[in-house]
């Protein structure tokens, strides 16, 4: 019997996993470059299923022109926040600590900008969902159960990431934001134009939420508060060490899997708990992550 | 303006405000009046931690909840005055500040802030599945506080102790921000290594203001147990912690009367959008992006720095500008 629910929870976790994932590396190529952690990581998810909804009810658009409608007005958002808000803000604070808690600060503002914007419109206020993107018949693997929409998110966001991984391994502008990430400094020494490279980086990172956000919302409820889903890739990223690209990712799987399997074990009102367990688990193991390095002790 | 006339000028006005409230005849002021005390004790508690020891911590409506269920819980249990309950709660919210302390001091900003963080919901969840205890999800309703002449029934009864629990965490600040320990989060905030290297023991000064920053957490929630009748579980949660957050960011950081400005125009703010409530979100996080935008020491710090531009003009105040901000 426990098999079943074994592969059950792995089948479903890894699709979850998969969108956490995602949305995790997102928060982490921020963090690398920017040092922010974007708190509003969460409402940018819920405004790219929302404006996906709105393309789908007016236009009825396939998925395939609406996914990259989302991708490009959240990638506008990141790059302007980035631009208009965090520069300024790093322009006029000393740095240090203190414009570090400023920007963080900045995000939660965004975060309820953002929400600000959706509830008034009149869709927000019934419990919506997205169509499904495709034929939800059950598919069997073994004894567990998987819909072919499942099968697909799960393609998805695993193909998202393997082009995130070219992106940077392989591109000369995606090594121009790693180089920017390692060592601003140096980057802009061998002419890379640094300002430019973050505002990217919030836009890049912003555009793979909104996939994410399309993937999750046919399988969740949509309101203007499902941003809260961040918590889970906070909780993805901090096992990765919020470095480590594979770790995140790792992280990511194995939060949606333990998800499922104490959803199907313990109980459902368990799962909601989960995520901070484990933040503060790891936290506490080993603060620098699960795959991260050893923690490094700035200099004076 | 010498510094003893103007302490004097503000300590009239506060009386004349603070006497003022109940005679305004309208049981909704003091309800106001007791709930900005009441955060402003709170808000003060977070700005040691966030804003003087520049302690990235998001655990605060924890403490907050611990105080208030504590010290109500304490009260039903044995009816006990307010002036032993609201200590009870604060001490074992302090107590759980410093036990969270020990691990926590050990990580660097962000994943303090995170860890803390997932304390936090952690905590709300409690209070929201623990039901035996704190009524789960149904929320917790109180007895009336006791002053050991009799019961506190009202906003209006509530008023003059709120007040006076206020003004004495106020007043402790003060003393707070002039000692050594006070100065020692000051240098943590600016280098931990400079800090490491005057000989300030930062871990133990790290926790140290944690507790603190509980202790005050827990006061607050003592007070709320004096004017309210009931809590749920969802006042504990992240909104709220982002109020307070704001409160102190729009204000000041890291300055008393700033944390107070900030209190008093976001305790104020829900009056002043009535009828706007669908855009109350949009217009917070606008406020709160506009402010560390344009005045990045807070409302306090523009005034100061005007203050200071003022003095500027006359050649022999000039040495009294602080170099902290270009005019």
């Amino acid at each position: 019997m426990w098999e079943i629910y074994l592969l059950q929870g792995l089948a479903g976790g890894l699709v979850t996993g998969s969108i956490y994932a995602l949305i995790a590396l997102s928060l982490v190529i921020i963090y690398k470059s920017t040092q922010v952690i974007n708190f509003a990581g969460g409402e940018i998810v819920m405004i790219a299923s929302y404006v996906a909804l709105f393309i789908l009810l007016y236009t009825g658009m396939s998925y395939w022109v609406v996914v990259p409608l989302c991708a490009i007005s959240t990638f506008i958002i990141g790059i302007s926040f980035e631009r208009v808000v965090l520069t300024r803000i790093q322009g006029r604070q000393a740095p240090g600590q203190s414009v570090l808690v400023a920007m963080v600060i900045a995000t939660v503002g965004l975060s309820y900008i953002l929400k600000g914007i959706i509830r008034p419109i009149p869709y927000a206020d019934e419990v919506r969902t997205l169509p499904p993107m495709m034929a939800i018949d059950p598919v069997f693997i073994g004894p567990a159960v998987i819909s072919r929409q499942d099968i697909a998110i799960f393609g998805i966001a695993v193909f998202s990431m393997i082009a995130l991984f070219v992106f940077f391994q392989f591109t000369p502008l995606g090594r121009a934001l790693r180089a920017t990430a390692d060592n601003a400094r140096a980057a802009a020494l061998v002419g890379i134009p640094v300002a430019r490279m973050r505002a990217l980086v919030w836009g890049l990172a912003c555009g793979l939420s909104a996939i994410a956000g399309i993937l999750i919302a046919p399988k969740i409820l949509m309101t203007p508060d499902m941003g809260g889903l961040i918590i889970l890739a906070f909780a993805a990223a901090i096992i990765g060490g919020f470095t480590n690209f594979p770790g995140v990712i790792v992280g990511g799987f194995a939060l949606g899997i333990i998800e499922n399997i104490v959803g199907l074990t313990i109980s459902s009102n368990a799962i909601s708990v989960t995520p901070f367990i484990v933040i503060i688990l790891v936290l506490l193991v080993r603060p620098q992550g699960l795959f991260g390095g050893p923690s490094e002790v700035k200099k004076v | 303006m010498g510094n003893l006339t103007r302490n004097l000028t503000l300590a009239a006005a506060f009386v004349v405000v603070a006497t003022a409230v109940p005679t305004l005849g309208s049981i909704y002021i003091v309800f106001m009046a007791n709930m900005i005390l009441m955060y402003v004790v709170l808000a003060i508690g977070l700005d040691i931690l966030l804003g003087r020891a520049g302690q990235f911590a998001f655990a605060h409506t924890a403490f907050f909840g611990i105080g208030i269920y504590v010290t109500s819980l304490v009260n039903i249990a044995t009816g006990m005055p307010f002036y032993l309950t609201i200590p009870i709660g604060a001490c074992v919210a302090g107590l759980v500040g410093a036990l969270i302390a020990l691990p926590a001091t050990r990580l660097k900003h962000l994943y303090l802030g995170l860890a803390t963080f997932a304390f936090a919901e952690v905590a709300q969840w409690v209070f929201n599945n623990w039901d035996e205890v704190t009524g789960g999800a149904n929320g917790l309703r109180f007895q009336p506080s006791q002053t050991g002449f009799g019961e506190i029934t009202n906003d209006l009864e509530a008023y003059p102790f709120v007040l006076a629990i206020a003004v004495f965490m106020i007043w402790i600040t003060r003393n707070l921000e002039l000692s050594k320990l006070g100065r020692s989060m000051e240098a943590i905030k600016e280098s931990e290594h400079a800090a490491t290297a005057s000989g300030i023991s930062v871990n133990r000064t790290k926790a140290i203001a944690f507790t603190i920053s509980a202790v005050y957490a827990g006061v607050a929630g003592g007070m709320f147990t004096l004017f309210q009748s009931y809590v749920h579980p969802d006042v504990l949660g992240f909104d709220t912690l982002v109020l307070v957050l704001s409160m102190i960011v729009i204000g000041g950081i890291g300055t008393l009367p700033g944390v107070i400005v900030g209190v008093v125009l976001l305790g104020l703010l829900p009056e002043v959008m009535r009828g706007l409530e669908t855009y109350q979100e949009f217009i917070y996080g606008i406020i709160l992006i506009g402010v560390l935008m344009f005045m990045p020491r807070g409302i306090w710090g523009r005034i100061m720095s005007f203050r200071e531009s003022m003095n500027a003009e006359k050649p022999e105040a000039k040495s009294t500008a602080s170099p902290g901000e270009a005019p």
